[in-house]
């Protein structure tokens, strides 16, 4: 508060004395500094010194205005460079601009009073007339700020008077020195009040010289020190803007500021985004957690929960808690007895157990059949007897069987008796779409089956062979295969035995037919023979045999189109070479149901069909068994049929015997692609397989065996050009390639189709025939050629003739590549990369996947985020890593929106 | 002789609990399955169409309002609280999960402009056209729970009436003081009649204002003369003002970015800035075919929602060009405000026809609770998605979406207007001496200045 005063005085005081000089006016200036003076005798509150140092003082005053030499200036606030190159007093004193601005924001300093104060208690005048030459000093000081300017000002203006006036320019500056003498001071000239020349002139006083006396005094160190800093602060003070432009720079400093503070969250925002991922509502409790905080609201609700309840909270039992543990074991006494007793129940009821374990052990190990029947008759009659005992149960049981009898009434899937069935067969199966003799055959399946589940029930008890075959059902393939083989043998042998009658009348009577017969006849021993050495080959070795089947299978499969009908093919075969081996089959059918009579005159009568084709058929087979040339034959036969191709090209897989295929196909092909055979075969099979399903079976088994000896044959009679064709088979690689190459070409660019009229199509005239095809057509036709010419030129491959480049794009494979390297990522290698390790949990061990997986923004729902707090991140510090991603993470996953930001 | 056997203890295969999984041990050697990347990527596109069929954004509406919605607030502290202000001077709370009004503030006599909530969701802050700011008692939750189906009606805390009419109000985060926006910028005490500090730089009115969340003591504001300021209270000054071609609607800070904000712009654009460097826009967010009336970031910061004259809503990246979503009704006029949850899982979105629309953020989020196992495979079927969201089959079924027709022809016009006008720009410099004209990228060319 003091400290405030007194700079208001001294404020006050300057910019009076200010005005004093300016004004130049001696009157005035006395009264301003009598004024003063009073002022500040009045105000003055600063400590005084010591009596010793006063007069020390007074000494170096009078030593000062001796050496006048010496510059006085006693502004603190003085610098030392401004104060040399301080310009006259006269000039700078003249300029009033700056005046009252400046001396408004003076501020005087402390130190400044301590030396009035010593000044002042010596003598009025001396005081009054430091003060002024502080005031002075001061002035001089501020003016020294703008000196430069005012200099150049002056210049200025004097050489624009003299422009004006003409006159010389000592005119004017008489005027300004004239100004300055004007000045007198109120005292008498002494050492105590020096001269104005002495002050303005080189005899300056500066702070300096005051101190030096006092060097070595109390507190000198601590003066010195602040005068010092003083002169460091000191500042030159500007005049004020324009009121925009100090809000503008305001603001601009506002701006400034804020950028800086704002910048502190640089670090903090970077870490967030460069962050694999960021976690919300970590840290907010959700409620309950642990099993004691559920379990301590539980309150008991039922009889039970507060039965328990009241035997848990029990005075006693709570007590015993809150007391002692020892006390709860009282509680918890048994007596001996009690305890025996319960260990003999427990051990008691232990054994029962055990002996009833071992008893179900033994019982289940017993295998006899004939133990299980019994048991089962048992456990019938039981229910029986019980029937009769409980009516109730009686019923339950006659209701379940009329049940079962009416769900098969109402399916009646495997009989032919239905309505449909029956109007289906007496149309004539071959009449119907493919779908309802699907359902037929199907139906007729089931039915086999029934009915074959019905015999082995029947026999069960007397026919061994047929549980055995039931068992084979379940045994192992080999065993099936072994007794199949066994079948097919002895139907060959049979076949080999069999003499056939040859008709003494008719059209096979005639010679040419007994001819045919013969041959036919013996073609089939051979093939029988041959079978047969099969077969005890295929005895030998057991692995071959479970081959075969699935050979046969596999063959089954091609052309699918084909495959019903090679199947048929095939039986076909079989038939011609055994036609009474069905015959034999019918026969030794045990089952005299009458669909299946229906059944059998339906393959009887396609069995006449089957004859019939039988020997054009079988000519050709002799001769694609015996002449190799007729391959070739047959393949023409079967380029000109686009049926068979698709056989000749799958079995050319099969390398051994396709010829043979082949040949067979073809054949087939040429006497009957009649489907109307096919289907009623196919029926006929079902049916066998109802009868004896492993006849069929060995059926097909023969066949494939058959069909496997066919190389043997071929490999006899290899044509000479065969030959060279085998033993240079590696030579024609260019004209493969070349081969090659030219689909290829024909693949990525088609040949455009040869124009065709539409039968009947134009031909309305005679004329219109003539013509042939309209020219637009051939124009189109040309144009397409020529397309395609230009494009196989402009091929890169085009004049390579050993390259092949396709121009094919996989459009399989664009579905899995970009077409621009996507945005966040800079080079190839890098996306690659980011997608070359697979994530999902198939692929990577469970504690990785949680880390891969982790998406970048990890929130609770229904959990509220709050924005960024501050915290202080060390910039090179690496973002330290979540608590559950210990492990490894994914590498590119935030990179791509951090950078983005980033590079904007 | 030596027999290798597997040895598997049992502690380790025995579950400690019935439900528990069995532990299953495969073998990772990527030589036994060599069709991992044709696996995953099938899954990226299935959970591309699984997230296109299971896309049920539209949660429900919420109506009472008689007029439209001019602004909306949401309750800091409390979830299910959202408040919204109407053209005819109504305001009400919502409860969003039940969808219905728990509590009406009638009192004032025009528009409510502005509305916001303090922070710890005391006290409800609005302002109007009728020249007063008047504070709220907000009601706690147990009303809003309360099956009561009464109307509730509050009163004013206090009225404080002004000399102008308000456009925005904005509370301090964590603070005592709100800030309106009106023909000039006044910072508001709950406590004082009157502004205690008052900013006016510019004669034009200002239309919108927001705190930085982050940065408490800064704010931003736009006005009709297209400025966009800073202010830093601190200083108790403005800081910066920059000038665009269009003026801006709307401002949202990034609530996890103190530094960057967003303007939705009246060009149907909304532009990010980083509020140290205002000579350019850090990213344009381009979709809307109209003017983008409201913005509001999500508490994650990773995304914004904005709402638009064109009657959409849109939810961008950050950091996205383009909108990663867009949600429209056949019923849903214009919007005039949206809002972000605070759990940043909902959507809020006010508009002309006086409804209140609730979306979920993500359009085929499985609400309800999630078992882990359930979430396991949602967030692996997210990364295998977002791994191949590249390639082109995944990238088309992603981005696919159905507009209204009048947004897609919109959509298709100004492209073609924009296509236009670049080849114009290409031609022109084709045309003329090289490095007479300067093509300006689009962050720069929508600003006209920045003044200090």
């Amino acid at each position: 508060m003091a400290e405030k005063k007194r700079k208001e005085r001294a404020g006050g005081g300057e910019s009076r004395t200010n005005k004093k000089f300016k004004k130049h006016s001696n009157s005035k200036g006395l009264t301003k500094k009598s004024k003063d003076k009073s002022n500040m005798r009045r105000k003055r509150t600063g400590p005084r010194l010591p009596s010793a140092l006063r007069t020390e003082l007074d000494r170096l005053n009078a030593r000062i205005s001796a050496n006048s030499d010496d510059e006085i200036n006693s502004d603190v606030e003085k610098d030392v460079y401004e104060y040399e190159e301080e310009v006259p007093q006269e000039e700078s004193r003249k300029n009033r601009r700056f005046d009252p601005v400046e001396n408004y924001e003076y501020e005087l300093p402390e130190d400044f009073e301590d030396e009035n104060v010593s000044s002042d208690d010596d003598d009025d005048d001396n005081d009054d007339d430091f003060d002024v030459g502080g005031n002075e000093g001061n002035l001089i000081e501020d003016l020294d700020d703008s000196d430069g300017v005012e200099e150049e000002d002056d210049g200025r203006h004097l050489r624009m008077l003299q422009g004006i006036t003409g006159m010389s320019n000592d005119a004017f500056e008489g005027k300004k020195k004239k100004n300055n003498v004007v000045i007198s001071e109120a005292h008498p000239e002494s050492e105590y009040n020096p001269t104005r020349d002495v002050l303005e002139g080189d005899g300056h006083i500066t702070v300096q010289d005051l101190l030096e006396p006092i060097q070595g005094k109390p507190g000198y160190s601590k003066l010195r020190k602040r005068v010092q800093y003083m002169d460091r602060k000191s500042t030159s003070i500007q005049a004020p803007l324009p009121k925009a432009d100090r809000e503008k720079l305001e603001r601009m400093a506002v701006y400034e500021h804020s950028k800086k503070d704002i910048t502190k969250w640089e670090h903090l925002v970077k870490r967030n985004r460069e962050a694999p991922t960021i976690f919300f509502g970590e840290d907010v409790d959700l409620g309950f957690s642990t099993v004691g905080a559920i379990a301590s609201e539980f309150e008991p609700r039922t009889e039970f929960e507060k039965k328990i309840a009241s035997l848990v909270y029990d005075d006693k039992v709570i007590e015993a808690h809150k007391a002692d543990g020892s006390k709860l074991l009282e509680l918890n006494k048994i007596s001996a007895e009690d305890y025996m007793k319960h260990r003999n129940h427990i051990a008691k009821m232990r054994s029962l157990l055990f002996h009833h374990e071992m008893k179900r052990k033994r019982v289940k190990k017993i295998k006899s059949k004939t133990y299980h029947r019994l048991k089962n008759k048992d456990k019938l009659k039981a229910a029986s007897a019980e029937m009769l005992m409980d009516p109730e149960a009686a019923k339950e049981q006659a209701r379940k069987q009329e049940f079962k009898r009416a769900e098969e009434r109402m399916t009646l899937k495997h009989k032919n008796k239905s309505k449909w069935a029956r109007r289906i067969l007496e149309r004539g199966l071959n009449a119907q779409d493919e779908g309802t003799r699907a359902a037929m055959a199907e139906q007729l399946h089931h039915h086999a089956l029934l009915t074959r589940k019905i015999n082995t029930v029947k026999d069960s008890s007397s026919s061994s062979s047929d549980s055995s075959s039931d068992e084979d059902d379940e045994g192992s393939d080999q065993d099936r295969a072994s007794e199949l083989l066994e079948k097919a043998k002895e139907k060959t042998l049979k076949v080999l035995e069999d003499d056939e009658e040859v008709p003494n009348s008719g059209v096979l009577s005639l010679p040419f037919m007994v001819r045919g017969m013969k041959k036919r006849k013996e073609e089939a021993i051979e093939e029988a023979k041959l079978a047969l050495q099969e077969y005890e080959q295929l005895e030998g070795t057991v692995g071959a045999v479970n081959l075969k089947p699935a050979t046969a299978s596999g063959r089954r499969v091609f052309g699918m189109a084909n495959n019903e009908a090679s199947e048929s093919n095939n039986k076909i075969k079989t038939d011609n070479k055994k036609m009474k081996m069905d015959n034999y089959y019918g026969n030794s059918d045990s089952e005299d149901d009458l669909e299946a009579k229906e059944n059998l005159n339906i393959t009887g009568g396609r069995k006449n069909d089957v004859e019939k084709d039988a020997g054009p058929n079988c000519v050709h087979k002799e001769a694609a068994d015996v002449r190799q040339d007729s391959v070739f034959k047959n393949f023409d036969d079967i380029v000109r049929d686009p049926g068979p191709k698709t056989t000749y090209e799958v079995a050319i897989f099969t390398s051994d015997s396709w010829r043979k295929m082949k040949s067979e196909n073809g054949v087939d092909a040429n006497v009957k692609k009649s489907q109307e055979i096919k289907e009623p075969i196919v029926q006929n099979q079902d049916l066998k397989e109802g009868e004896e399903e492993s006849d069929s079976d060995s059926e097909e088994q023969m066949v494939d065996g058959i069909l496997s000896t066919g190389p043997k044959d071929s490999y006899e009679l290899p044509s000479q050009s065969e030959l060279i064709r085998h033993a240079f088979a590696g030579d024609d690689v260019e004209e493969e390639f070349e081969k090659d190459k030219q689909e290829i070409l024909n693949d990525e660019n088609p040949e455009p189709d040869k124009p065709v009229l539409l039968p009947g199509w134009g031909q309305w005239t005679h004329i219109q025939h003539k013509k042939g095809l309209p020219s637009w057509m051939l124009k189109e036709h040309d144009d397409a050629k020529r397309k395609r010419e230009e494009t196989l030129k402009k091929r890169k491959d085009a004049h390579l003739k050993h390259v092949i480049i396709s121009e094919k794009l996989d459009k399989k494979a664009e579905k899995l590549q970009t077409k621009t390297l996507p945005y966040p990522f800079t080079s190839k290698e890098l996306f690659e990369q980011s997608v070359r390790m697979p994530i999902g949990s198939e692929f990577n061990p469970e504690t990785a996947i949680r880390a891969l997986n982790r998406p970048d923004v990890v929130k609770k729902p229904g959990v509220i985020i709050k924005p960024i707090k501050f915290e202080e991140v060390h910039q090179h510090e690496k973002p330290e890593d979540h608590k559950r991603s210990g492990q490894k993470r994914k590498p590119n996953r935030s990179k791509g929106a951090v950078g983005k930001m980033k590079k904007q | 002789m030596k027999v290798k056997v597997i040895s598997r203890s049992t502690d380790e295969f025995t579950r400690e609990r019935s439900q528990d999984l069995q532990r299953v041990f495969r073998n990772f050697d990527p030589t036994l399955r060599t069709q991992e990347k044709a696996v995953e990527y099938v899954r990226a596109l299935n959970a591309a169409k699984l997230d296109k069929i299971f896309a049920r954004p539209f949660i429900g509406a919420m109506d009472g309002h008689r007029d439209s919605i001019k602004c909306m607030a949401k309750n800091p502290s409390y979830l299910k609280g959202i408040f919204s202000g109407s053209d005819d001077g109504d305001i009400r709370l919502w409860d969003i999960a039940s969808r219905r009004t728990v509590c009406q503030f009638p009192g004032h006599q025009g528009a409510v402009q502005g509305l916001t909530v303090s922070t710890d969701g005391s006290i409800l802050v609005s302002c109007g056209s009728d020249c007063t700011v008047r504070l709220w008692n907000v009601p706690g939750a147990t009303l809003a729970d309360s099956d009561n189906l009464s109307d509730n009606s509050a009163k004013a805390l206090a009225v404080y009436v002004w000399k102008n009419a308000f456009r925005a109000v904005d509370h301090q985060w964590d603070g005592d003081l709100f800030a309106t926006a009106g023909a000039q910028v006044d910072i508001w005490n709950h406590n004082r009649s009157q502004p205690v500090n008052t900013f006016d730089w510019g004669t034009d009115t200002t239309i919108s204002v927001r705190f930085n969340p982050g940065e408490p003591n800064i704010l931003a504001t736009s006005a009709n003369d297209r400025s966009i300021t800073l202010y830093d209270l601190r200083m108790s000054s403005p800081a910066r003002k920059v000038i665009m071609r269009t003026k801006a609607n709307s401002i949202a800070w990034n609530p996890m970015e103190p530094l960057n904000f967003t303007v939705a712009n009246e060009d149907c654009n909304c532009y990010s800035y980083d509020a140290r460097k205002l000579d350019e826009a850090k990213c344009v967010h381009k979709d809307h075919v109209s003017a983008v009336m409201d913005i509001d970031f999500s508490p994650t910061g990773r995304e914004f929602v904005t709402g638009s004259y064109d009657r959409t809503v849109r939810i961008f990246q950050y950091n996205g060009g383009h909108s990663r979503e867009i949600y429209h009704t056949k019923r849903m006029q214009r919007v005039f405000c949206v809002k972000y949850s605070s759990d940043a899982s909902y959507v809020i979105s006010g508009s002309d026809d006086t409804n209140l629309r609730l979306w979920k953020a993500k359009a085929s989020e499985q609400l309800g609770v999630v078992l882990p196992r359930e979430r396991k495979k949602h967030e692996y079927l997210e990364a295998v998605k977002n791994r191949y969201k590249h390639l082109p089959e995944v990238k088309r079924i992603v981005r696919h979406r159905h507009l209204p027709k009048p947004i897609y022809k919109a959509a298709n016009l100004r492209r073609t207007m924009i296509e236009a006008e670049r080849r114009k720009e290409q031609r022109r410099k084709a045309h003329s001496a090289p490095g007479s004209v300067v093509t300006e990228s689009i962050r720069k060319r929508r600003i006209i200045k920045e003044v200090e």
